[in-house]
């Protein structure tokens, strides 16, 4: 072999010779420690490099160091050694300690009760005034007489409380200090310790972690306290304080021109493709008519036993004798047409997640382009509350069945889009490049390996389409979605208790029915 | 010599944007893979690549990993387009063929086994020899039949059905070097086949492989990084470093007559005994030296060294080496010793 220069052969060398055999006899490299301390920690080196040693000598929890800067400093000595995360810790632990030494010193407590005191005192003046007033007049004034005093006892008990209150001050004033303190001692024991750790951090990253004093941290700290602290502690100490402190200065014209805007934007857009939004509900009202022919058209009992059966070979009798159970408290409630047209709705939606999304998946997996410019579009569809979307496509494609099957879409289809480019991206390389040593096209790769070697991710990504759009299927009812959802509104509406717990377990019966028999057949199909 | 059927003339692979410039500036100075890289920001693969295999042959591609073999053997089938130079298979200019055209070399003429088998996970065995075949485009009936047999060839007749990973790897390579030959392709490309698996397993498939494809008559380009692999089964090797192919020989060439300091460390290791001939080592007969006497043994000129041992042990006497009958040399017990050694004096 060529001997190149990184194989430094292994000779004892004879300035350091290895002769010690026991861990014990090691001795300890200080000054190249101390040097690489001192790099690092720039002023006060020799401090850090004595505390620092005495931390890696401790052995027990707590090493006994106390850095007074950092107790003296508190949260400014973190932030000019620019341990940002303590920093923020701390200022807002002490902004509390801060705001209770404020209130107690010079925070007027009960002020406030006290204004009342003296505000139901001067009404129950005039109540009495007027008391007296009726009586000189040689009417009855007991009336008044009755409100004043009344009042009276009411500022009495005002004024109680707004002297306790000052009372309590000092207790106030005397805890404020006390947690101040405390803080900076725990700031004082732990700051080397944070700081070693930051150190260690240092070494094996010198160029993102901090190291040294520096004057743009100091400042920064500074800068950030002397807004931060008054700030905060004015707004909680001072009486009456000036409006943009409590309230964000909020535009209201800002808010309805936006709204006005936008809502001629969907507008126009709503009217010029309305041609494009049309054919998209009837296709789905296509596949959704198709689809609840087969379910209620089909004599009821024939419906009945072809799901039990499909329950048995699926998921094994158990789940058979459920399956039917639940059909049966369906059934004898008289929910069954409805309870099949959510079957339906949730058919229809699958059915079209699946077209539309295993082909998108097969793109993505195979065009790293395509799926980072899908990626945010996918999270966005799984980020967005449903209610957000509901409105603009009722704007679009109106209410009923079809656009409820769409805005479920929309939540169903991004993990069959997802688990198949995973899957389809996890397919071997080396097999692919088989295939196509031995002459393959490209439609013969995709059909023979890839999607064959996808195929339990693809049928992963389907059960979580499934299950996705059973849960989204009940929310389509608030833009005018029929089945078990709208039962469930209707007695929302009119807060029927009855009614609405019986739809709801219908619900919930065909949520696990359908969640039994998937998980059921997916089971199968792993163990094959 | 030998009708030619793969024939590699001067081909580059450049990594990278700046593939071009990278070789042009490689072909007027001696641009090493390093200064490449620091100065086009390309990584050189294959440099300058010639070489042809003839029918019937086993041509042996030998380097380190990250030779460039791998690289280079992908050309032949343009799993790996070529930067520069040209690739002719069956007299074909494969970088000009159509895709219609590519499909059906690869199809018909080439096959290949790779390192890590590239099995179909959830075909059979039998279905997974049948691919080539299914490609084509061939009735299921006929593909079977071929599949069947073809891997009675490799010794697996009673496993069709089986799932690959039920195999053991040696099994497993198996199946790719049947599904490699199912097409009854004429060029067979080997990709490190038996790399991944242990020695003695490695050296039972060499001999069997050795012997299959002089019985079909496969030309066959195999990789390896093993030298003494390649010596076991190649007629001709070639040794590739930094993707430049340092030199091209028969197995003795390439022993006795290394080309430079880094071949010439590679083969220190090799048995020379069933590789050198008597004809290499022995000192010829000039005029000067006297008539061998007739007592003595003599032996054939393409003996190798461990038939001269034999002979060595039984007499005291030179031997005679002969070439069609007439002396041409002898060998003493010295030269015989320091041929063994390496030829050092």
């Amino acid at each position: 072999m060529t001997a190149s220069t990184t194989d430094i052969p292994m000779q004892p060398d004879p300035e350091n010779p290895m002769t010690t055999a026991s861990v014990s006899d090691v001795k300890i490299d200080r000054e190249a420690l101390d040097r690489s301390i001192s790099e690092f920690a720039g002023p006060n080196a020799d401090y850090y490099a004595r505390s620092f040693h005495k931390i890696h000598d401790s052995t027990g929890i707590i090493p006994r160091v106390f850095n007074w800067a950092a107790a003296v400093f508190g949260p400014f000595w973190a932030a000019a050694r620019g341990i940002w995360g303590v920093f923020w810790a701390f200022i807002i632990l002490e902004i509390i300690a801060f705001v209770q030494i404020g209130r107690g010193s010079w925070g007027q407590l009960g002020a406030d009760q006290m204004a009342r005191a003296q505000a139901q005192e001067a009404r129950a003046q005039e109540f009495l005034n007027r008391a007296t007033e009726a009586t000189a007049a040689g009417e009855d004034g007991s009336r008044f007489e009755t409100l004043g005093n009344n009042l009276m006892r009411a500022a009495e008990r005002s004024r109680e409380t707004a002297e306790a209150a000052a009372a309590d001050a000092t207790m106030i004033l005397i805890s404020g200090i006390v947690m101040l303190v405390f803080l900076r001692v725990v700031q004082g024991l732990w700051a080397n310790v944070v700081y070693e750790k930051q150190y260690s951090r240092w070494r094996v990253d010198p160029a993102s972690v901090p190291s040294g004093m520096k004057l743009q941290n100091i400042l920064l700290g500074a800068a950030l306290g002397l807004v931060i602290i008054p700030l905060t502690v004015y707004r909680f100490t001072v009486e009456g304080v000036s409006e943009w402190i409590t309230d964000f200065p909020a535009n209201p014209d800002h808010y309805s021109d936006t709204a006005r805007w936008l809502e001629a934007v969907i507008d126009n857009a709503a009217t010029s493709g309305s041609g494009m939004f049309d054919g998209i509900v009837l296709m789905v009202r296509q596949v959704l008519d198709a689809i609840s022919v087969a379910l209620i058209g089909t004599p009821w009992p024939v419906v009945m036993a072809v799901i039990v059966v499909i329950a048995w070979r699926s998921a094994g009798p158990r789940v058979a004798i459920f399956t039917a159970a639940a059909l049966a408290y369906i059934a004898f409630l008289g929910y069954w047409e409805i309870a099949m047209e959510t079957v339906a709705l949730v058919g229809a939606a699958v059915v079209l997640c699946i077209v539309m999304g295993i082909p998108l998946g097969i793109w993505f997996g195979k065009s790293r382009r395509a799926y980072s410019f899908a990626e945010p579009v996918l999270d966005l569809m799984q980020t967005l509350p449903a209610f957000v979307y509901l409105i603009p496509i009722i704007a679009f494609f109106g209410t009923g069945n079809p656009p409820g099957i769409l805005a479920t879409i929309i939540f169903g289809m991004p993990p069959v889009i997802r688990l198949t480019a995973l899957g389809m991206r996890g397919v071997p390389e080396n097999i692919k490049e088989a295939a196509t040593a031995f002459g393959a096209t490209r439609w013969q790769l995709l059909k023979d390996v890839e999607l064959p070697l996808a195929l339990p991710s693809i049928m992963a990504g389907v059960n979580q389409t499934i299950l996705m759009c059973l849960s989204m299927v009940v929310i389509i009812s608030l833009i005018g979605g029929g089945g078990l959802g709208q039962v469930i509104l209707e007695a929302l509406q009119f807060a029927a208790k009855g009614p609405g717990l019986l739809g709801g377990f219908a619900i919930l019966f065909v949520a696990m029915v359908i969640d039994r028999i998937v998980q059921g057949a997916f089971r199968r199909a792993d163990q094959k | 010599m030998s009708e030619c059927v793969v024939e590699l003339s001067n081909v580059w692979k450049v990594f990278g944007a700046r593939a071009e410039e990278t070789i042009a500036a490689a072909q007027s100075s001696n641009l090493t893979k390093a200064e490449a890289l620091n100065e086009y920001g390309t990584v050189i693969g294959v440099r300058d690549a010639s070489f042809s295999v003839n029918r019937g042959e086993i041509f042996c591609i030998m380097g380190l990993s990250g030779s460039g073999k791998s690289t280079l053997v992908r050309h032949v089938n343009r799993l790996i387009e070529p930067s520069a130079g040209t690739i002719r298979v069956l007299g074909q200019d494969v970088g000009a063929l159509s895709p219609q055209a590519l499909r059906e070399m690869r199809t018909r003429h080439i096959g290949m086994v790779f390192q890590h088998m590239a099995l179909m996970p959830h075909r059979s065995v039998r279905e997974n020899v049948a691919y080539p075949l299914e490609i084509q485009k061939i009735p299921k009936s006929r593909r079977w039949a071929i599949s069947d047999h073809t891997l009675g060839l490799v010794d697996l007749t009673g496993y069709e059905d089986r799932l690959p990973k039920e195999l053991s790897g040696g099994m497993q390579q198996r199946v790719g070097i049947a599904r490699a030959l199912a097409s009854d392709p004429e060029i067979l490309l080997m990709d490190e086949p038996f790399s991944a698996l242990d020695p003695l397993i490695r050296l039972q498939l060499q001999d069997q492989f050795k012997s299959l494809v002089e019985n079909l008559n496969k030309s066959t380009l195999f990789i390896t990084h093993d030298l003494d692999e390649a010596i076991r089964i190649g007629h001709r090797i070639a040794i590739m470093k930094d993707g430049v192919i340092v030199q091209i020989g028969t197995p003795e060439q390439i022993v006795t007559e290394p080309a430079d300091d880094y071949v010439r460390e590679f083969v220190q290791g090799i048995s020379r005994l069933k590789l050198v001939r008597a004809h290499t080592i022995m000192e010829p007969l000039t005029n000067g030296h006297a008539n061998p006497p007739d007592a003595a043994h003599r032996i054939d000129g393409q003996s190798d060294l461990d038939a001269l041992i034999d002979l060595s042990v039984e007499s005291d006497h030179p031997i005679v080496v002969t070439e069609n009958g007439r002396d041409v040399g002898v060998i003493s017990k010295k030269t015989l010793l320091r041929g063994i050694q390496g030829g050092r004096e």
